[in-house]
């Protein structure tokens, strides 16, 4: 069997696994988890874009999050729009903040650069809190519409259970994972690198680096916006909460765990987190204590030290050894 | 012979020190120029204006007649000059081959906006593993010898090897005019012989080159014409020996003995 | 009118002279080590319970003296611990992310680890003054103000004295500006990195007990006085002591003002509007380094 072939082989058992996985799961709690862990990696995956290949970091993300949703939210409560444009319109006014955002990091880098995207989101947060005419205030948006039901002729898909969320937020992954691998695998990808690696030796070869990090701001803000407005659509309930920093630190440990700069880095970390903090709190209710994020502060610290490639690197290297160490070539990651 | 580069009483101040100062010179099409000096003469201040790293605070330059004196370093790139740094900046994170593929893509015609575009939408033309460019891209690794390490990190080269790659890319944007900073610095006698030809084999290829040097043995063997600065401004210009045997060019080195002594 | 003016200026130089402390340990771990420290104030924080625990068994002006000083004892400590174990093997390692984010850890899990051990409700120091005021002039304010302002300002002296005028002091001030001509001279550059760390947290640790009696120990009172040392830094430069200074008793002031005149809510905003806009004017900050950003 030829490579090509094994690797197509692999990709539709992945996806018939992915597509029957809800015959599978009956549980509502753990689908709704799955759901989460779903759209944490649309926006660990477009954190990492800013990250990871362009090196630009955002502290800030969780604010196009947040815009997204409150964007779709408002728009379906307040003007009666559809939630399916909603997903579309908040990941649209989120990539323009993004375009916003980009502006300092024109100037700026590393912590000059992570300070502000701090600021940028709190002042949002500050904005979101204290307009309550807009947004409630900290009681935020509750019973935001449920996604609106498709009909194709005699089938129709009613948005009530978790399971039929889980298909949309399936979809809008692989969507989003096409995307961004193809963003990173294409010259566009290969330029966001060469500015990450040695910024005066990308303008020397004709990159134009201003444009390409507000394309890249744009287009990673676009993504988060996506998930903040398929989040809001799915929790029905949207607060100041979603920018708080305390949500950027969960993509950005997310990210790292699974590996800052690969394809199946955000994928992987998302995964492994939810699933190790459902485990945790399990444990939790065993002991009586809130530890979560202590070992997050942990992992998070080990994982740089001892682990800085993330889970991505491990898996790597360890196909590298079945292979008998023949090289794989960088993009190859999820078979 | 044609002027592709011309400077014009060209300056360059930081704060209170000036670095280049009232600088004149040109470059016919085709030729090789040296460009040496003690250090601290202003040498590498003069290449960074000449590739648009920074503005210079007066006078001008041309390339091919035209005025980029206040062009940036991506602007002056896409008219056709290319450089080496004097400490390497190749990419790290990306492969040897990488590097080169980063520098092959035609960014006259497109800017960051339009590869999102092609990245998503078009069939694969954007991708970078296209044909044509990685054959482009070995050919150049090829060009300058380094074509066994084309799937090696980049950071991972050895030194000397990593100076090719960095030349390799400057000439993967088809350049008319290389400058190069110290190239050879930190080679062996040996690698510098491998070095000379390969400049004089990027100049039969039709392309101009600006080369700063301390190792008077290549700067003699490749130049056509040399220029000396000293403390910022030009104080000689013309045949390498003529220039070399200079009493203002030997009292100036006088001063500064590790290179007399080549 | 005037004289609600100057109170709030008063206010906010007191303010200022809390997070000039704060400011200048992060100036200097990033001026010498090039580290952003986002855990300093979680160095705040365990600063602040520090004193707590020592003012609950020795109450009066002399315990709460003694705990600023134990603060400053063992948050410094944890400072080298910090620096040997978590920062060191990356100096020479990894990229300035890896470095931001590790110290994020190091933030998310001090912060949590004090939540989980202290509980969350804040708790008070006592004024050891016992809500004692002085008035001078068209302004007032607390004893217990007046003695946190001069604690900081005598803090800053000894530092400054320390700097220009001892071995040590001199070696961290010439590693600052040139790493690699410090080693060459033979300066000891591990001894150099400990001691600038532990000296950059003592002084939040001291900070944070200010911090603490003035307003409330809680967990994650650590987050607030971090992001206003980097604001103050950023505008000061990072890396200048000097430039930190100042930032943080015009970011003091400013905020009072801003807070009494325009909006109370957006108070802690003005900081970062500030910035903001100073760093889109000049991106290394009023006194950084030009060559930095």
């Amino acid at each position: 069997m030829s490579d090509k072939t094994k690797k197509w082989l692999c990709r539709i058992i992945v996806l018939a696994v992915l597509i029957f996985l809800p015959q599978v799961i009956r549980d509502r709690y753990f689908m709704h988890i799955v759901v989460i862990s779903g759209i944490f990696m649309i926006l660990c995956m477009s954190w990492n874009l800013l990250a990871g290949y362009t090196g630009l970091l955002n502290l800030g993300h969780a604010a196009f999050y947040g815009i997204g949703a409150y964007t779709s939210a408002l728009l379906a409560m307040k003007l009666g729009i559809s939630p399916w444009f909603g997903l579309f319109a908040g990941g649209l006014v989120a990539a323009f903040f993004g375009f916003l955002l980009g502006i300092p990091s024109l100037r700026l880098s590393g912590p000059y650069l992570a300070i502000t995207t701090i600021g940028f989101a709190e002042i949002l947060r500050l904005v979101a809190v204290n307009w309550v005419d807009l947004t409630r205030g900290s009681l935020g948006l509750s019973g935001v519409p449920l996604l609106t039901p498709i009909r194709l002729g005699d089938w129709s898909m009613k948005f009530y259970l978790e399971k039929d969320y889980y298909y949309v937020v399936l979809a809008a992954v692989l969507i989003t994972f096409f995307c961004i691998r193809r963003l990173t695998q294409s010259q566009f990808g290969v330029s966001l690198q060469a500015l990450r690696d040695d910024e005066p030796g990308a303008q020397s070869i004709g990159i134009k680096t201003t444009g390409y990090k507000l394309a890249v701001f744009t287009v990673s803000a676009f993504f988060a916006g996506f998930a903040g407005a398929l989040f809001a659509h799915f929790v029905r309930l949207v607060s100041p909460e979603t920018m708080a920093l305390h949500t950027t630190f969960d993509i950005l440990t997310m990210t790292m765990i699974g590996g800052l700069g690969t394809i199946a880095g955000p994928i992987l970390g998302a995964v492994a987190l939810t699933l190790f903090s459902e485990w945790l709190r399990y444990l939790e209710e065993l002991i009586k204590v809130d530890i979560r994020m202590v070992v997050y502060g942990f992992i998070l610290i080990l994982t740089i030290l001892f682990m800085r490639e993330g889970l991505a690197g491990v898996l790597r290297r360890l196909m590298d050894r079945l292979r008998g160490g023949r090289p794989v070539s960088k993009g190859e990651r999820k078979p | 012979m044609t002027e592709i580069l011309r400077t014009e009483k060209l300056t360059k101040n930081f704060g209170g020190l000036c670095a280049v100062k009232d600088v004149s010179f040109s470059i016919n099409e085709g030729n090789i120029m040296g460009l040496i000096g003690p250090n601290g003469a202003g040498k590498t201040t003069l290449i960074n204006l000449i590739s648009g790293a920074f503005p210079p605070s007066s006078g001008k330059i041309f390339f091919t007649g035209k005025d980029i004196s206040r062009c940036k370093a991506y602007t002056a790139n896409n008219m056709g000059i290319a450089r080496t740094f004097q400490i390497v900046r190749i990419f790290s994170q990306l492969t040897a081959r990488e590097n080169i593929l980063a520098a092959l893509v035609d960014r006259r015609r497109n800017g960051p906006w339009k590869l999102v575009g092609k990245a998503i939408f078009s069939k694969s033309s954007a991708l970078i593993d296209n044909k044509e460019d990685v054959r482009e891209a070995d050919r150049l690794l090829d060009f300058v010898g380094i074509s066994q390490y084309g799937d090696e990190q980049a950071g991972s080269l050895p030194y000397a090897l990593s100076k090719r790659l960095e030349i390799a890319r400057a000439m993967a944007t088809d350049p008319r005019l290389l400058l190069l900073d110290e190239p050879s610095s930190g080679l062996n006698p040996a690698e510098l012989v491998d070095q000379i030809e390969l400049i004089k084999e990027i100049n039969q290829q039709g392309i101009t080159i600006l080369i700063i040097e301390h190792v008077m043995k290549v700067i003699m063997d490749i130049s056509h014409r040399l220029i000396v600065l000293h403390y910022g401004e030009k104080i000689a210009e013309g045949d390498p020996m003529k220039v070399y045997t200079d009493p203002q060019v030997v009292e100036a080195y006088l001063g500064d003995d590790t290179d007399a002594a080549h | 009118m005037g004289s609600l003016f100057l109170q709030q200026v008063l206010n906010g130089l007191i303010i200022g002279s809390l997070y000039s402390l704060v400011a200048i340990g992060l100036t200097m771990i990033f001026g010498v080590m090039k580290i952003s420290n986002f855990a300093q104030g979680d160095f705040c924080m365990v600063g602040a319970y520090v004193a707590l625990f020592i003012t609950a068994w020795f109450p009066g002006w002399m315990g709460w003296v003694g705990s600023v000083l134990a603060a400053a004892a063992v948050v410094g400590l944890l400072g080298i611990v910090t620096e040997r174990l978590i920062f060191r093997p990356l100096l020479t390692r990894w990229t300035d992310i890896d470095i931001i984010m590790v110290s994020i850890g190091l933030f998310i899990l001090l912060e949590n680890l004090a939540q989980l051990l202290f509980g969350a409700t804040p708790r008070m120091i006592p004024d050891p003054f016992g809500s004692a005021t002085v008035r001078m002039g068209p302004v007032s304010t607390s004893v217990l103000r007046i003695f946190c302002f001069a604690f900081s300002i005598l803090a800053i002296a000894i530092l400054q004295i320390f700097l220009n005028r001892s071995k040590m002091g001199v070696a961290i001030r010439a590693t600052s500006q040139n790493r690699f001509a410090a080693q060459l001279m033979g300066i000891d550059i591990n001894l150099v990195y400990l001691l600038t760390f532990a000296i950059g947290t003592a002084l939040a640790g001291i900070g944070g007990v200010l911090y603490g009696t003035l307003f409330a120990v809680y967990p994650l009172m650590g987050a607030m006085p971090t992001l206003k040392a980097f604001v103050v830094t950023i505008l000061g430069g990072m890396g200048s002591i000097r430039g930190a200074i100042f930032g943080a008793f015009i970011l003091g002031v400013a905020e009072t003002l801003g807070g009494n005149y325009i909006a109370m809510e957006y108070k802690d905003a003005v900081g970062f509007a500030i910035i903001i806009l100073v760093l889109l004017i000049r991106p290394t900050g009023l006194f950084g380094d030009k060559e930095a950003a």
